[in-house]
């Protein structure tokens, strides 16, 4: 590439045109995506401010829905453990995938793609599908909630388990080999503890993850905070309706800090 | 610590007696205590679990059977191939654009909310600003503007770009900040003006860092995408999808919509692959 | 020429700062500015183009006070002030020819510096820069792919390319070996000369900056403690730049006196 230019003209010229294309292309997938979404660029773009004035006018929290404070909370807390109990669930299973899947712990080859397959499955069914699914076998219940985050969760938790135990320096567990550890000492002594904390903010972030989707979960399953959310919203309570949503977002930064703050303790 | 910054106040403590050995420090001792806190909460949560109770012999039996109609069984349905293709595409030109928006926006926010540009009142600000917009669900700020805007596909695209600004505009100003202020001086120094040094000098620098964020946030997106289809009306693939399984119970479509999701997640994957690579090979 | 007056600079408490600066560089000459670690030089030097806000005192450059300056006028200013740095600080994804061209961007209207608008013949100056300081050939080259020597040869092109009256050089060499020092010390002394430009160097190495400077700066506890031609510079001299800041109270009455 050393001396491909003869001038700086050309060398400039190259480069306009280049960035022509990349321009090109980004216009044609915008006004393509437009047109099949069938989206009005302006006018919705112009009713942002509008929307954002409504927002503040109806969804401010009165005195009357303090009077929901209550159940909300109750509800609020249903769905963080669930959120909570979920990850941790999926977590133990998948980290039993995980040190199956892994490619230096994996005992067979075989073994290790299954459970690569099963993963990028799970992880890519999405969460409408898990909801509705199991709504219709477990019914209305805080149960088809945590399964399906559940499922949602072994998929993503398998991938990055089994990818931070594959980046673990492989010279490690050879010395430990070479000191005559068998397989479980390996994985119990020389994987885990190396990979311990890292393996804990996943969970973490899944934990605020979930919580976020629990929301939509319990929208389509009828259970939680998303339950009561749609309840009220439904029924134009947008003050209640306000306080739920502002409530999730205490929540949600609440926890998105206390994990931050773990994260760095035990790095 | 606290004695010595107070010289004459106190005697100064003999030295420390060698450390005890032990395997615990602090950080694997925080590391437990949290382990052990979610074990609670889960064991906790799982036996308050409202089960509404459910048979679950039968009800993993069912779940069975319904798996089995998806994967095993798919078919079209009520609906036609032609419908769920243009439908999947809908979902797709949903993600694009709404990704595409979303990095517009939130590239010009990034720009007043990196520390090593703007002042730090504004940073801290639009930062605070972001973080509460993020961290309500997509679903709320889609369901909020589709009774502002009515239900539709102008509502989906303004949730879901909302939300993707939010996002991008931490991941962009976070990657400004990494530039180094050296570099960023030394254009001062000679006279340069603020938006010059954006485009000139921090855009090329930051270029693989922002496609591959802005790629990551597309395939959220066109998760999210399905997500909301039923909630906004978009009609799109998460619409057929919703009707399917909640409204007709035909989980022979649902099998056959996941199948067409699952492809598009395939090839969403190989083109980060590749565009990973390439960027790899460059840098 | 450059004159600096009774420059002052405190940073909190009393640390690092300048106290009652004067001295003054000659264009068509190398001025080094010496002294021990933490002495204030880069504190001077960065308060020659304001890149540091100093408290008091006068900056004249061509006889123009560059501290009154409000802030357009000082981006007139800077762009005829170029500046090298220890870590050369270039755009390392980008090429050596469009680095060089950045010294171009202080003089354009905000729209054409957004785009990188340059003129043909800019172009060509760039890249007849370039060949100047012995990179003709990598002028198509990422900088992230150049030596250090090269990346702070790059780093000259661009100074130069701002047309400048003065070039302030901030240990220029510390990052760079022994022959990559050469070239670039020859560089900057046939650029004195022959654009007859003022070049003000901060160097922690005295033999390089007696070999090269005409004119030498010796500055302690941010304080000038010589100023002549480096012809001068003996031991006694060097003793006195050199000198461990004891007690800082004691430094100063000692030169009060």
């Amino acid at each position: 590439m050393n001396n491909k230019f003869q001038s700086p003209q050309q060398f400039f010229r190259q480069r306009r045109l280049r960035l022509g294309v990349v321009l090109a292309v980004l216009l044609v997938i915008y006004f393509g995506s437009v047109a099949i979404v069938n989206f009005q660029t302006l006018t919705s773009l112009a009713q942002v401010p509008a929307g954002l004035i409504w927002l503040f006018k109806n969804f401010v929290p009165t005195d009357r829905s303090i009077t929901y404070l209550g159940p909300i909370l109750y509800q609020l807390w249903r769905t963080l453990i669930v959120a909570v109990s979920s990850t941790v669930c999926a977590s133990i299973l998948g980290l039993i995938f995980a040190i199956l899947g892994a490619k230096t712990t994996s005992p067979t080859p075989a073994l290790r793609w299954i459970i690569r397959f099963g993963a990028s499955l799970l992880r890519n069914i999405p969460v409408v599908a898990w909801a509705m699914i199991l709504l219709f076998s477990f019914k209305q219940s805080d149960f088809t909630g945590f399964l399906a985050l559940f499922f949602m969760t072994l998929g993503y938790l398998t991938r990055a388990f089994t990818e931070t135990i594959e980046d673990l320096d492989g010279e490690k567990l050879q010395a430990l080999q070479a000191v005559g550890a068998n397989y479980f000492q390996c994985v119990f002594c020389g994987v885990l503890p190396e990979v311990a904390s890292t393996l804990t903010s996943w969970v973490l972030y899944m934990i605020e993850n979930n919580l976020r989707d629990a929301t939509l979960v319990g929208i389509l399953t009828g259970t939680g905070v998303g339950f009561l959310f749609n309840h009220y919203f439904k029924q134009f309570r947008y003050d209640a309706a306000g306080l739920i949503v502002l409530l999730i977002a205490i929540l949600v930064i609440l926890l998105e800090l206390t994990s931050t703050q773990i994260r760095r303790a035990i790095a | 610590m606290i004695e010595n910054s107070q010289p004459g106040s106190k005697p100064l403590q003999p030295a420390q007696p060698a450390k005890r050995i032990s395997l615990l420090t602090k950080p694997r001792l925080i590391l437990r205590a949290v382990l052990l806190a979610l074990a609670v909460i889960t064991v906790y949560s799982l036996a308050t679990l409202d089960t509404a109770n459910l048979k679950f012999g039968e009800a993993f039996q069912s779940l069975g059977a319904n798996l089995k109609s998806m994967f095993l069984q798919p078919s079209v349905g009520q609906d036609s191939w032609g419908l769920l293709l243009r439908a999947l595409a809908t979902s797709v030109g949903l993600a694009m654009l709404t990704t595409l928006l979303g990095a517009l926006f939130a590239f010009f926010i990034a720009v007043f909310s990196a520390r090593n540009l703007a002042p730090s009142w504004l940073a801290t600000s639009i930062k605070a600003v972001m973080a509460f917009i993020r961290a309500i669900p997509t679903i709320l700020w889609v369901l909020i503007y589709s009774v502002v805007m009515g239900l539709g596909a102008n509502a989906a695209v303004v949730g879901l770009t909302f939300h993707s600004i939010a996002y991008l505009v931490k991941a962009y100003s976070e990657s400004i900040e990494e530039t180094s202020s050296d570099t960023i001086e030394a254009l001062k120094a000679s006279g340069v003006g603020f938006w010059p040094i954006i485009f000139q000098a921090i855009l090329p620098s930051i270029i693989p860092a922002l496609l591959s964020w802005t790629f990551i946030r597309f395939e959220i997106n066109f998760a999210n995408a399905v997500a909301v289809g039923a909630a906004a009306g978009a009609d799109d693939i998460g619409y057929y999808l919703f009707m399917a399984s909640g409204f007709y119970f035909n989980f022979h479509e649902v099998g056959l919509i996941v199948y067409l999701l699952l492809g598009v997640a395939i090839v969403l994957e190989v083109v980060s692959m590749k565009l990973r690579g390439h960027y790899l090979k460059k840098n | 020429m450059l004159k600096v007056i009774q420059l002052d600079k405190t940073y909190g408490q009393n640390k690092h700062s300048l106290k009652a600066v004067n001295f003054t560089a000659q264009p068509g000459e190398v001025t080094a500015i010496i002294g021990p670690s933490g002495a204030g030089k880069t504190t001077i030097l960065r308060s020659v183009n304001q890149l540091i806000r100093d408290d008091g005192g006068q900056i004249l450059l061509d006889d123009q006070d560059i501290r009154q300056a409000n802030k357009a006028e000082l981006r007139k200013i800077r762009h005829h002030i170029g500046m090298i740095f220890q870590n050369y600080n270039l755009i390392s994804p980008l090429t050596a020819l469009e680095n060089v061209l950045h010294g171009r961007l202080g003089a354009k209207s905000t729209l054409a510096g957004v785009f990188g608008m340059y003129s043909a013949a800019e172009k060509a100056e760039a890249l007849s820069l370039l060949k100047e300081v012995g990179l003709g050939e990598y002028a198509y080259q990422r900088c992230d792919q150049l030596s250090g020597g090269q990346q702070q040869r790059v780093g000259i092109a661009r100074a130069l390319m701002q047309h400048p009256k003065m070039i302030l050089c901030d240990e220029p060499i510390a990052s760079l070996d022994p022959k990559s020092t050469k070239i670039v010390m020859d560089i900057l002394r046939k650029l004195a000369q022959e654009k007859q430009l003022i070049i003000l160097i901060n160097l922690h190495q005295i033999d390089i900056a007696l070999d090269y400077a005409d004119h030498i700066v010796g500055i302690n506890s941010g304080e000038i403690v010589f100023e002549g031609a480096s012809g001068d510079v003996d031991d006694q001299v060097l003793q006195r730049i050199y000198r461990q800041a004891a007690q800082p109270e004691q430094a100063v009455t000692a030169n009060e006196q």
